[in-house]
C-alpha cells in the first residue's frame, strides 16, 4: 500500500489508518511482527485515552488493529486521524509495555459433552485427541484483547500445526465457560451466546463478575494456562471465579 | 409513597437509554435504543437529559397508568396513542392526569415506539447504562403489573380551549416508508469484494425474521469476497455490513459483539442506523452509497434539528412554568 491511496488510507511509519464509516477509523499495524504490532495498537489505544480527545468515546485495540469510535458531531475524521498519526509517530515501532502480565490457570474438562468438537478438530489437524489437549494445555497463551461475546479473553491459539476452520453452521447457543479455538486464535466464551468456533472443552470457573468495573479480572497481556481436569472434579471449581495466580 | 407508572399491557417493552458507551475496550457492546434519533427526541420533548431512561416498545400493543400527573412524549414508529380513550399526537409532549390510561396500539410501518416521561423514572444500571444486554442477561423485559418509580411529578396542564393542542413544537419527524433507503459509506475491506461489491446497490434486500438488535439478516443478491485468507478478530463498528458464508448479508446493530472476523464491505451511516432500528422483518431496503462528507453532514443536520427542538422545548416549558430537567 502507498500513502495516501484512493481508499482514504494513509500511512505514518508503522500504522495504516482507514475510514470505517462516518463515526470510526481503523489503525492497522503494518510492517511489524505480531508481537510488536499488538503492542503498538494497545499503546496507541492507551495514548488516545490519555489525550482524551473530545468526541472519541471508544477505542478497541485487538491483535493488529485499533478501532476508534467517535461522535462525528463532536469531532471529525481529520482530527482523529491527525492525533492517531501523531501518537503513532511519537510511540515509534517498539513502545514499552506499561502493565505487568498476570497468569491465570483455568481448569478445563476436555471432550465429550464439554467439548463436542474435539474429535473434528483432531481429525482436521491429523492428530490424536489427546495430542490436541496436550498442545492446548501445554503452554501459556497470551490474552491479546477482550472481545465478543461479553469481554471474552481472546488469545493466541495453541501451537497447532495449522489453523482450525470455523464451524460451517454456528451454534445457536454455546454454554458459558466453553473453551474454543478458530483460525490461530483461542477463546473462552464467558456467557451463553451464539458461536461458530469449535469447542474443545469447558471450564467450571466463572469468567465474569458483573458487579466489578471492569467486569473481567484479566486484561490484554495476561497469560492463561489451561489445566485438564476430569468431569468428577467439576464441582470442586464450580462457583469459583477466575483469579490470577500468585507467583 | 413513591409515584409510579404501572404497566397494564406489556407487549414487548424494555427500559432503554442511549447505550453503554465507553466499554467497547472491555468487550461490551454499546446496545441502547435501536432508533437513537426517536429516543433522543422523546426525552428532549420531556425536557430530560437525552440519556435518561425511557421505554422502548416493540411492535406489540402497550398500556400504562401513572399514579400522579405526568407529562410524556411518544415518538418512533407511527401508532395510535390515546389517553383515557382520547387520541393524542406523537412527537409532542402530552399531559396525563393521575389514573388515566395511556395506550399505544397499532404500531405500523416501523417497529419501535419510544415513550419518555418528564423527569424519567428509576432504573437499574450496569457499567454506566440501563440498556439491556441480552448476552450478559442484564435488563428485564417488563411484564404487565410491573411498576416503574417516577422521579418527579408534573403539575396538571390544561389548555383553556381543549380543541387546541397545548404544544406545537415541530419535532423533526423521520419518514417511515414501506421500502427503506439505508445510507452506507464504503467499508475498510471494500476491495476484498472486487466488482461484486456493487451488488449492494443494484437490487433491494429483504429483512429476515431472524433479525434483532444484534444484527439484521438481509436476503438478496449478496456480494462475494474475492480474496481468501484468515482474518484476525478485530473491532468492528456498529453498522458494519458483513458477508458471512451463506446467502445472507449481516448488518451489525447496537447489540453487536465488539469483535468479529468477517470483511466489512460497507458501513451504515449514523442516520441510517436509526432508520434501520425501525425496519420490520419482511420489509425491503435499498442501500444508497454516500461519501463520508455526505454522511457526516446528514448526521450533523439531524442533531442540529434536535438541538433547535431542545431550545423550543425550554422556551415552551418556561412559559408554562414547567420545571424542565434540560441537560445533555
Amino acid at each position: 500500500m502507498s500513502s495516501p491511496d484512493a481508499d482514504g488510507a494513509d500511512m505514518n511509519g508503522n500504522v495504516t489508518i482507514l475510514d470505517c464509516g462516518d463515526s470510526a477509523l481503523v489503525a492497522k499495524a503494518v510492517g511489524l511482527d505480531a508481537e510488536a504490532g499488538w503492542r503498538l495498537v494497545h499503546a496507541l489505544a492507551d495514548a488516545l485515552d490519555a489525550v482524551g480527545l473530545t468526541g472519541v468515546h471508544d477505542v478497541v485495540p485487538t491483535y493488529d488493529a485499533l478501532l476508534v469510535e467517535f461522535d462525528c458531531t463532536g469531532t471529525d475524521h481529520d482530527t482523529v486521524r491527525r492525533v492517531l498519526s501523531h501518537e503513532a509517530a511519537r510511540l515509534g515501532p517498539h513502545p514499552a509495555r506499561t502493565k505487568p502480565a498476570r497468569r491465570f490457570v483455568v481448569p478445563v474438562v476436555y471432550g465429550g459433552e464439554y467439548g463436542p468438537d474435539l474429535p473434528e478438530v483432531a481429525a482436521h489437524l491429523g492428530m490424536a485427541e489427546s495430542d490436541v489437549v496436550a498442545l492446548h494445555s501445554g503452554s501459556d497463551l497470551t490474552v491479546r484483547c477482550l472481545g465478543a461475546p461479553a469481554g471474552a479473553p481472546m488469545m493466541d491459539g495453541p501451537p497447532f500445526p495449522g489453523p482450525v476452520p470455523r464451524l460451517a453452521s454456528p451454534r445457536v447457543r454455546v454454554d458459558p465457560g466453553s473453551v474454543a479455538v478458530a483460525g490461530r486464535q483461542a477463546v473462552i466464551c464467558p456467557m451463553p451466546s451464539p458461536g461458530g468456533w469449535p469447542l474443545l472443552g469447558r471450564t467450571p470457573v466463572r469468567v465474569l463478575d458483573l458487579h466489578r468495573d471492569p467486569i473481567t479480572a484479566y486484561r490484554p497481556g495476561d497469560t492463561f494456562r489451561f489445566a485438564p481436569i476430569t468431569p468428577d472434579e467439576w464441582d470442586d471449581y464450580a462457583d469459583t471465579s477466575l483469579a490470577a495466580c500468585h507467583g | 409513597m413513591a409515584d409510579t407508572l404501572t404497566i397494564r399491557t406489556a407487549g414487548i417493552v424494555t427500559v432503554q437509554d442511549l447505550g453503554r458507551v465507553g466499554r467497547s475496550r472491555h468487550g461490551l457492546p454499546v446496545n441502547g435504543a435501536a432508533d437513537q434519533h426517536s429516543a433522543r427526541i422523546a426525552n428532549v420533548l420531556c425536557g430530560n437529559d437525552e440519556r435518561a431512561p425511557l421505554l422502548e416498545i416493540t411492535a406489540l400493543d402497550f398500556a400504562c397508568v401513572p399514579s400522579s400527573d405526568i407529562l410524556l412524549a411518544v415518538t418512533g414508529a407511527p401508532a395510535d396513542v390515546t389517553v383515557d380513550g382520547g387520541s393524542r399526537p406523537q412527537w409532542e409532549p402530552v399531559p396525563v392526569r393521575a389514573g388515566e390510561a395511556v395506550r399505544v396500539t397499532g404500531i405500523r410501518r416501523g417497529l419501535r415506539v419510544y415513550l419518555a416521561v418528564l423527569g424519567s423514572f428509576e432504573a437499574d444500571y450496569l457499567q454506566g447504562s440501563c440498556a439491556p444486554d441480552t448476552i450478559l442477561g442484564f435488563g428485564p423485559v417488563l411484564r404487565s403489573g410491573d411498576e416503574l418509580v417516577l422521579r418527579t411529578a408534573c403539575p396538571p396542564l390544561d389548555h383553556p380551549f381543549s380543541r387546541i393542542p397545548l404544544f406545537r413544537l415541530h419535532a423533526p419527524v423521520p419518514r417511515f416508508p414501506t421500502t427503506w433507503t439505508i445510507d452506507v459509506t464504503d467499508g475498510p475491506d471494500r476491495a476484498e469484494f472486487g466488482d461484486t461489491g456493487r451488488r449492494l446497490f443494484d437490487a433491494p434486500f429483504t429483512v429476515s425474521p431472524r433479525s434483532n438488535h444484534i444484527g439484521l439478516r438481509l436476503q438478496g443478491e449478496v456480494p462475494r469476497r474475492v480474496t481468501r485468507g484468515e482474518i484476525l478478530s478485530r473491532g468492528v463498528p456498529i453498522g458494519a455490513v458483513e458477508v458471512p458464508a451463506g446467502d445472507e448479508l449481516l448488518v451489525l446493530h447496537r447489540g453487536r459483539g465488539v469483535t468479529a472476523g468477517y470483511p466489512v464491505l460497507a458501513v451504515v451511516t449514523a442516520t441510517g442506523l436509526s432508520a434501520l432500528g425501525q425496519v420490520r422483518p419482511g420489509q425491503t431496503i435499498r442501500f444508497r452509497h454516500r461519501t463520508l462528507d455526505q454522511a457526516v453532514t446528514a448526521h450533523r443536520t439531524q442533531r442540529n434539528a434536535i438541538d433547535a427542538l431542545r431550545t423550543r422545548v425550554r422556551t415552551a416549558f418556561d412559559a408554562l412554568r414547567i420545571r424542565a430537567q434540560v441537560g445533555g
